[in-house]
């Protein structure tokens, strides 16, 4: 048996200019962070049970994995030449998926991680995230970006910047621990309880990247400023760093927000937060606000009333403190 | 006399301030991410740096929780290798005593590890050959050298080189150790912060 953990991502600015589309033209940079929240693969040898099992939100049972329908899985399995039967892959997370934490790239890296490693052999971070690229944006060609699976891959803070040529350099942001959990106690982050798919609105922000072309370079340029920020402790600047980033968000693309986000966001600001955006491809997902902590209560009090009377019931806030690993086999009986 | 304790500080202090504090930060990183997974940290290094080794576990593995002991159920789990001389013996005399720690490190290495190696010269066969075990598993290693750095330097994901002349090893042996008691006091105000934070809470 071997067991992938493999971490969710809040990824604070630069969003959107990992689309090849962009970066083609221009150098992308994103900055993010991997936290607490996982997503667990486990892979069965099962020899007994002469077929393919997965489990996820359904379970799937077939013979030849070409006739799985989760695509994710039947193209790796398919990729890898894993067409003998007898294998059993079951997922577990502490979040549900959509949720803008960059989930779904996260569960490719340990599914590439995991196979490799059942396949005997072991992989380079970079050689992780490469992989979960390659399934997700060349076979599956979903419309995507290559920030979620470097996230997913490296773990920690990190500036990530897709060069012309597809090549990704990561930088790390050495941080030490007082500002990091300094910056912990200044982070809320709510799941608003709308879920979307990133590909939906990614698709419409890749058809408009030309005519927005300045901004996406503003947006990339900002990274290197957020970093510094960052690195004096300077959490008021971060904020509005992210609140004129959001505002420039939104005019990428239409369905980024919608009229129960855009007010969670003011209820969060009118209560007391520096700034804060909506986490993922948007359109629903989470919402990350930087506020003084002396004001937490209050702003939790505010958006979950709010939340209430828009009769959002899977709404909730979700605490998170940030991690430093990558994703990893934490289990392994093959070895 | 004087002139000759003088030079030999001022030689200690160049040589310490040379070193790189970002490479010291990514080793701080790799040992972060090894605690979050529970994984193990192998040490290793000859003569004197397998003392340094030595010295190091014993802190790392107590010292840094030493504040409040009972709060932490679960610590560092620092090993020296080989954890024997009877292990070491054992390899150097049937196998070679390039495999001494090579050797070891095989029976215990697991993705979620990761691996210091202390050379000053940077080109010890036996520790180049352990070294070389982790980077093909893609274990990250945290290199601690003098001189030019050598071979570890070069293999090494976190490059903390003490900057000598060659063959100056009580200078390079002597930083090392300051490095080493830097990265043990960093993670024991760290786990001290984290429960004066928890406590507030």
């Amino acid at each position: 048996m071997i067991i992938i953990k493999s971490p969710l991502r809040i990824s604070f600015v630069g969003g959107g200019t990992d689309l090849p589309d962009f970066y083609s033209k221009y150098p992308g940079r994103v900055i993010s962070t991997t936290i607490n929240k996982y997503i667990y693969l486990v892979i069965n040898p099962a020899y007994h049970m002469n077929d393919f099992i997965l489990k996820y939100q359904i379970t799937e049972k077939v013979n030849h994995p070409s006739e799985i329908i989760h695509d994710r899985f039947r193209s790796a399995l398919l990729d890898y030449g894993i067409i003998k039967n007898g294998l059993e892959i079951g997922t577990f997370a502490d979040i549900p998926a959509k949720t803008g934490l960059g989930s779904s790239s996260s569960f490719t890296v340990a599914l590439v991680k995991g196979l490799s490693a059942y396949l005997g052999k072991t992989m380079s971070n970079g050689e992780a995230a490469e992989e979960a690229c390659r399934f997700e944006i060349d076979i599956l060609k979903e419309p995507i970006g290559k920030q979620d699976q470097y996230a997913a891959a490296f773990g920690g803070f990190n500036i990530f910047q897709f060069n012309q040529d597809g090549r990704v350099d990561v930088e790390p942001v050495l941080l030490d621990y007082f500002k990091r959990s300094s910056l912990e106690d200044h982070l809320l982050l709510f799941f608003t309880g709308i879920t979307r798919n990133a590909s939906s609105v990614l698709g419409e922000q890749r058809l408009k990247i030309e005519e927005n072309l300045e901004t996406y370079k503003k947006m990339s340029d900002s990274v290197f400023y957020f970093r510094d920020k960052l690195l004096a402790g300077d959490f008021k600047g971060m904020a509005d760093m992210l609140h004129e980033g959001w505002l420039r968000k939104k005019s990428l693309s239409s369905n980024i927000s919608n009229s129960i986000i855009d007010s969670l966001y003011e209820i969060g600001i009118n209560s007391g937060a520096w700034g804060g955006k909506i986490l993922g491809a948007g359109g629903g997902g989470c919402l990350m606000f930087i506020a003084p902590p002396e004001k937490h209560m209050f702003i939790r009090e505010e958006i979950t009333q709010a939340a209430k009377v828009s009769s959002l019931k899977e709404f909730q806030e979700i605490p998170v403190n940030f991690t430093q690993s990558g994703a990893n086999i934490i289990y392994n009986s093959n070895r | 006399m004087e002139n000759f304790i003088k030079t030999y500080i001022n030689d200690a202090n160049h040589s310490l301030g040379l070193v790189d504090s970002k490479e010291i930060a990514k080793a701080i990183n790799i040992i972060q991410s090894v605690f979050e997974r529970d994984g193990r940290i192998y040490i290793f290094g000859n003569g004197g740096s397998l003392a340094l080794a030595t010295h190091w576990v014993s802190d790392f593995n107590k010292t840094v929780f030493s504040h409040n002991l009972d709060k932490h159920s679960r610590r560092f789990q620092a090993i020296r290798l080989p954890s024997t001389e009877e292990e070491f013996s054992a390899w150097a005399n049937d196998v070679g005593y390039e495999m001494v720690f090579a050797g070891p490190l095989q029976n215990y290495l697991q993705e979620a590890d990761c691996v210091i190696a202390i050379s000053s010269s940077g080109n010890s066969g036996n520790i180049t050959k352990a070294v070389e075990l982790a980077k093909s598993r893609h274990i990250s290693v945290i290199g601690l050298s003098g001189f030019d750095g050598g071979r570890l330097n070069e293999l090494a994901d976190a490059k903390i080189l003490v900057k000598t002349e060659k063959g100056k090893y009580g200078i390079v042996e002597g930083a090392h150790g300051v490095i080493l008691h830097l990265i043990t006091v960093y993670f024991q105000n760290y786990f001290d912060h984290l429960l004066q934070r928890n406590d507030k809470k």
